[in-house]
C-alpha cells in the first residue's frame, strides 16, 4: 500500500487499478460503470487469456483484479490460481453461481472475496480492502523479521498510520478486523510484493528461478519444519530480499507441498505404471522436491513425480520448464490432475545459482537438471524492476510454452519443460541432479538397480568429493523395481551424480526407497548432499527415513538420505555433495517413505549423474546440467526418455555426459556396479 | 403537460415491471449508475443485454437440438444467460433460468424445454416492456428519468 497510496497521492484507495475478467458483455459494463463510481481506475477484458498476457507484461498495473469463474476461454479458478502464483496480486471470483462448493473452491484457490451476481455496488465499494490486507500483512512480516510468520500478523504495526488515514474510515478498529481477515486470508495472500518497508517503494518480488532454488535449498537445508523465514533469509544471502518476502514465499510454498502431497497421495508407481503416469501430475522439479523434502508426499508418489518431472515416457511429467504459473497452479491446485498445479514451484529452483551455494556453475543451464525447475523462468532474483523483467516476459514464453505443453499430454510436457529448462540455465537447478527427477524408470524396471552396485561408491565417483563417499547403495539390488529408478540413482548417486550436483541437492531425488524399503523417505531433497539421493536406501537399507535431505551429510550416504539406516547405502546419494541444500524437496523423511519406487527413474539418472560431478565443476555435471538445459538435444542418447527435450532432463544427461567426460567412471560404475553404465538408463532411450 | 404525462407513463410502467416481478432493485442499481457523464447508461445495458441474451438464447436452442441431453452443456450455457439476466435485474428471466438449470440437474429434457419456451416468451416480453419504457423517457424529456417509484 505504501507505494499505492505513495502513488495516488496518498488518496487511496481512488485510483486503486482494478482489472476485470468476465466473458458476460452485460455484466462487464455493469461492473465497469460502477467501479468507475467508486473512483477505481478500471480496465475490462472479456478474456481470461487476455487478462493474463496484460497482467503478465504489467505486473504493477494492477491493484486488485476481479473475474467471474464460468469463462469459455479459461477457468477462472485457474486464472486464479495464475495471477495469485505470478503476480501475487489480490483476486476476487464473482459469480452467479452461489453454490457453497463452488464459493469454497474459490476460497480454496486462494481468492480474497467471492461475490455473487449480481454485484452490487456496496460491495464494490469495500474491495480495496483486499489490497490493502495484503500489504498490510506484508509490511508486518517485514517489520518483524525473525519472528514467525504467524506470529507477525497480531502485532501492529507503523504501517497502520499510512492506512488508517488514507483509507480507512473505521478508524482502529476496522484495522484490527482486517488483521485478523488478514490471518484468516494467509494462505492466500501470501505477499511477495516487495515493499516491507511502509514508505519506500520497493520493488516488488518476483521469485525467479533462481531465487526460488536458493529458498528451496535453504529450506531444505533447515528443514521444512525448522524453516524459518529468517533462517531462511539468512542462508539465502540475497540483498535486497526481506524476511517478509520470505516470510509469504514460504506460506506459499508449504501450501503447495501439501498440495502436491495430496495431490499425489497413492499415485502409482511409475514402473508399474506407466500409463498411468499421465495421471500424475507432472510436477516441475521443484515441486518435486520440494514435495519430497516435505516428507509428505510417499514416495511413490514421489516417484511418480519425478516421473513427470523428468518427463518420463510414461508419465506426464510436468516438466520443469513449466511456466511458472502453471506450475504454481499445479500446485496449489493439487487436485488437477496433472502438471499444472505441479510446476508453480519449478521456478526457483532453476536458478539457484545462488552464490551462497555456490553450487552450480552458472553458466550451464542449470536446469537441466530439475525438469521441474524450469518453470521458473529466469528472473532475476528477487527483485524485479520491469514488468517483464522477471523473467516473466522471458519466461512468459518459456513458461507459456511449457505450461502449454504440459497441460498437452505428458510427453508432450516433457519435451515442453526441457525447453524451458534451457532457458534457465542457472545452474542451480540441479534438477538433473536431482535423481529424483528421474526415476531410473526406463530400463531399470527389472533391475532396477544396476545402481545397486553395491560398493561401487569408490568406483564411481572418482571425483566425488570425499564426502560423497557413500558406499554403494544399494547393494543388492534390492526390489529392483521399485528403487529401480532410484537404486539406480542411488547407486549411481554414490558415486556421483547426486553429488555432483553442486553441491546442491536435487531436489527431486526422492529417494526410492527402493526395494522393500519402507525408506523414509527418501526424499531426495537431502540438501546438499545429495543431489539425488534420497532415497539410498532403497535398496534395502534400512530405510532410516530418509528425512535426510540433509545438507551436508557428512556422511554422505547416510545423511542424505535420511535414511541413515543403512549406512551403505545412503551413501550413494549423494553425499557428495555439498552442502547446499538442493532442494528441491525438504526432506522429510516421515512422508517419504520408501515408496518411491517408481522414482527409480531417477536411477537411471541418478547413476549418470553420480558420475562424477561430484561437485566440481560441474563439468561433468555441470556439462550434463548445462546438457541438460539444453538437453532437447544434447545428442546425448542418454536421455532417457525426456527426450532431448532438451532441458531438463538432467538425468539423462547425466547419463550421457557421464560417459562421455568420464569414461573411465562410467566404466567404473558400469564395472563396478553396473548400475552406472549408461546402457542402464539408457534404456531404449526411453526413458 | 405533455411531458409530465410522459414521464409518469414511464414511472408507471417500471413502477408495473416491479410489481410483476419483471424487475428487481439490480435495475435500480443500474439506474443509479446514470448521471450526467453516462446520461443514456440504462438504456445502453438494457440493449446490450438483449442483444446478448439474443445470441445466448440461440446457443442454447443449438444446443438443444444438436446435443440432445446433453445437460452439462446446456446447463452451462444457461448458468451464462442467468448471469446476464441477475446483472440487469430481469428477475423473471433470471427464475426461468434456475428453472431450466433445475431441470438439467433432473435430466429433464421435457422440463428443459418447456422451461426454455417459457424463458423466450419471457424474454420477448420484457424487451417490448423496455423498449416501451425508453422511448416513453426520450419523449418525456431528459430530466426526471430512472427515478424510483417514490420519486416519480
Amino acid at each position: 500500500m505504501a507505494a499505492t497510496a505513495e502513488a495516488r497521492g496518498g488518496d487511496f484507495p481512488v485510483g486503486m487499478k482494478v482489472l476485470v475478467v468476465d466473458d458476460d458483455p452485460t455484466c462487464l459494463v455493469v461492473l465497469k460503470r460502477m467501479l468507475l463510481e467508486c473512483r477505481y481506475d478500471v480496465t475490462t477484458c472479456p478474456q481470461a487469456t487476455r487478462a493474463l498476457t496484460m497482467l503478465r507484461e504489467n505486473r504493477r498495473g494492477f491493484d486488485v483484479i476481479i473475474s467471474d469463474v464460468h469463462m469459455p476461454d479459461m477457468d477462472g479458478f485457474r486464472l486464479l490460481e495464475l495471477v495469485g502464483l505470478e503476480m501475487d496480486l489480490p483476486v476476487i471470483m464473482m459469480s452467479a453461481d452461489s453454490r457453497t462448493d463452488i464459493v469454497m473452491k474459490g476460497i480454496k484457490h486462494g481468492a480474497c472475496d467471492y461475490l455473487i451476481k449480481p454485484v452490487r455496488m456496496e460491495e464494490l465499494k469495500n474491495i480495496w480492502q483486499h489490497v490493502v490486507r495484503k500489504k498490510f500483512s506484508e509490511n508486518k512480516d517485514h517489520e518483524h523479521s525473525g519472528s514467525l510468520d504467524d506470529t507477525d500478523r497480531n502485532r501492529p504495526t507503523n504501517n497502520d498510520n499510512e492506512y488508517a488515514s488514507s483509507a480507512n474510515d473505521g478508524g482502529d478498529g476496522s484495522w484490527k478486523s482486517q488483521k485478523k481477515k488478514r490471518e484468516k486470508e494467509e494462505d492466500e495472500a501470501d505477499l511477495e510484493n516487495g515493499d516491507p518497508s511502509s514508505t519506500s517503494k520497493k520493488p516488488r518480488v518476483v521469485w525467479s528461478v533462481e531465487l526460488h532454488q536458493q529458498f528451496v535449498n535453504a529450506v531444505n537445508h533447515l528443514g521444512i519444519d525448522k524453516a524459518v523465514p529468517k533462517k531462511i533469509l539468512e542462508l539465502m544471502n540475497v540483498p535486497g530480499l526481506t524476511r517478509e518476502n520470505v516470510a509469504s514465499h514460504l506460506q506459499k510454498f508449504r501450501l503447495y507441498l501439501k498440495r502436491i502431497a495430496q495431490h499425489h497421495a497413492g499415485i502409482p508407481h511409475p514402473f508399474v505404471a506407466p500409463a498411468s503416469s499421465a495421471k500424475v501430475a507432472p510436477l516441475g522439479g521443484l515441486e518435486f522436491q520440494a514435495l519430497a523434502a516435505s516428507g509428505q508426499i510417499p514416495p511413490q508418489a514421489l516417484a511418480a513425480l519425478q516421473d513427470e518431472l523428468l518427463g518420463r515416457p510414461t508419465s506426464s511429467l510436468a516438466l520443469p520448464g513449466r511456466d511458472q504459473s502453471s506450475l504454481r497452479l499445479a500446485a496449489i491446485k493439487g487436485n488437477k490432475p496433472h502438471g499444472e498445479r505441479e510446476i508453480a514451484f519449478g521456478q526457483p529452483i532453476y536458478k539457484c545459482q545462488n552464490n551462497a551455494y555456490g553450487a552450480f556453475p552458472q553458466s550451464s543451464p542449470g536446469v537441466g537438471g530439475l525438469p521441474s525447475f524450469g518453470a521458473w523462468p529466469n528472473n532475476k532474483l528477487g527483485t524485479t524492476d520491469s514488468p517483464s523483467a522477471l523473467g516473466n516476459v522471458s519466461n512468459s514464453q518459456n513458461s507459456n510454452l511449457l505450461l502449454h505443453e504440459l497441460q498437452q499430454q505428458p510427453d508432450s510436457l516433457l519435451s515442453g519443460t526441457l525447453h524451458n529448462i534451457d532457458v534457465k540455465p542457472s545452474g542451480i537447478v540441479m534438477p538433473s541432479q536431482s535423481l529424483n527427477v528421474f526415476p531410473a524408470s526406463e530400463g531399470i524396471s527389472p533391475n532396477q538397480n544396476p545402481l545397486v552396485m553395491p560398493s561401487q561408491s569408490q568406483g564411481f565417483l572418482p571425483s566425488i568429493p570425499p564426502s560423497m563417499k557413500h558406499e554403494p547403495l544399494l547393494a543388492s539390488s534390492p526390489s529392483n523395481s521399485l528403487l529401480g529408478g532410484i537404486d539406480m540413482v542411488n547407486q549411481a548417486s554414490t558415486s556421483q551424480p547426486l553429488i555432483s550436483t553442486h553441491g546442491a541437492n536435487f531436489p527431486g531425488l526422492m529417494n526410492r526407497s527402493s526395494n522393500a524399503m519402507p525408506s523414509p523417505g527418501i526424499s531426495n531433497f537431502q540438501s546438499g548432499n545429495n543431489p539425488y539421493v534420497v532415497n539410498q536406501n532403497a535398496m534395502g537399507v534400512s530405510s532410516r527415513p530418509p528425512g535426510v535431505l540433509k545438507t551436508e551429510s557428512t556422511d554422505p550416504l547416510s545423511r542424505s538420505y535420511g535414511y541413515g539406516g543403512s549406512s551403505s547405502v545412503d551413501s550413494g546419494l549423494l553425499s557428495s555433495q555439498s552442502k547446499n541444500p538442493q532442494y528441491g524437496l525438504l526432506q522429510n523423511p516421515n512422508d517419504v517413505t520408501g515408496r518411491w519406487s517408481p522414482s527409480q527413474d531417477i536411477d537411471s539418472y541418478g547413476n549418470t549423474i553420480g558420475q562424477g560431478h561430484p561437485g566440481s565443476s560441474s563439468s561433468n555435471y555441470q556439462s550434463s546440467n548445462a546438457a541438460l538445459g539444453k538437453l532437447p538435444d544434447q545428442g546425448r542418447g542418454r536421455n532417457h526418455g525426456f527426450v532431448g527435450k532438451g532441458t531438463c532432463i538432467p538425468i539423462r544427461f547425466a547419463v550421457d555426459e557421464v560417459e562421455s567426460p568420464t569414461n573411465n567412471l562410467s566404466h567404473s560404475i558400469g564395472s563396478s556396479a553396473d548400475i552406472v553404465n549408461p546402457d542402464i538408463f539408457e534404456f531404449s532411450g526411453q526413458m | 403537460m405533455e411531458c409530465y404525462n410522459l414521464q409518469r407513463q414511464a414511472a408507471c410502467l417500471k413502477r408495473s415491471l416491479f410489481d410483476q416481478g419483471y424487475l428487481d432493485e439490480q435495475f435500480y442499481q443500474i439506474e443509479d449508475l446514470q448521471d450526467e457523464a453516462s446520461p443514456n447508461f440504462t438504456e445502453e445495458v438494457v440493449s446490450l443485454f438483449f442483444k446478448d441474451s439474443a445470441r445466448l438464447m440461440t446457443n442454447i436452442e443449438q444446443a438443444m437440438e444438436k446435443n440432445p441431453r446433453d445437460f452439462n452443456r446446456w446447463d452451462a450455457h444457461m448458468q451464462q444467460l442467468k448471469g446476464s439476466c441477475s446483472s440487469i435485474g430481469a428477475s423473471r428471466m433470471k427464475n426461468e433460468c434456475a428453472s431450466f438449470r433445475n431441470s438439467c440437474r433432473d435430466e429433464n429434457a421435457e422440463g428443459c424445454m418447456r422451461s426454455f419456451q417459457k424463458l423466450k416468451r419471457e424474454h420477448g416480453v420484457l424487451r417490448q416492456k423496455l423498449e416501451s419504457y425508453f422511448q416513453l423517457l426520450r419523449q418525456a424529456g431528459p430530466f426526471e428519468t430512472a427515478t424510483r417509484p417514490g420519486g416519480a
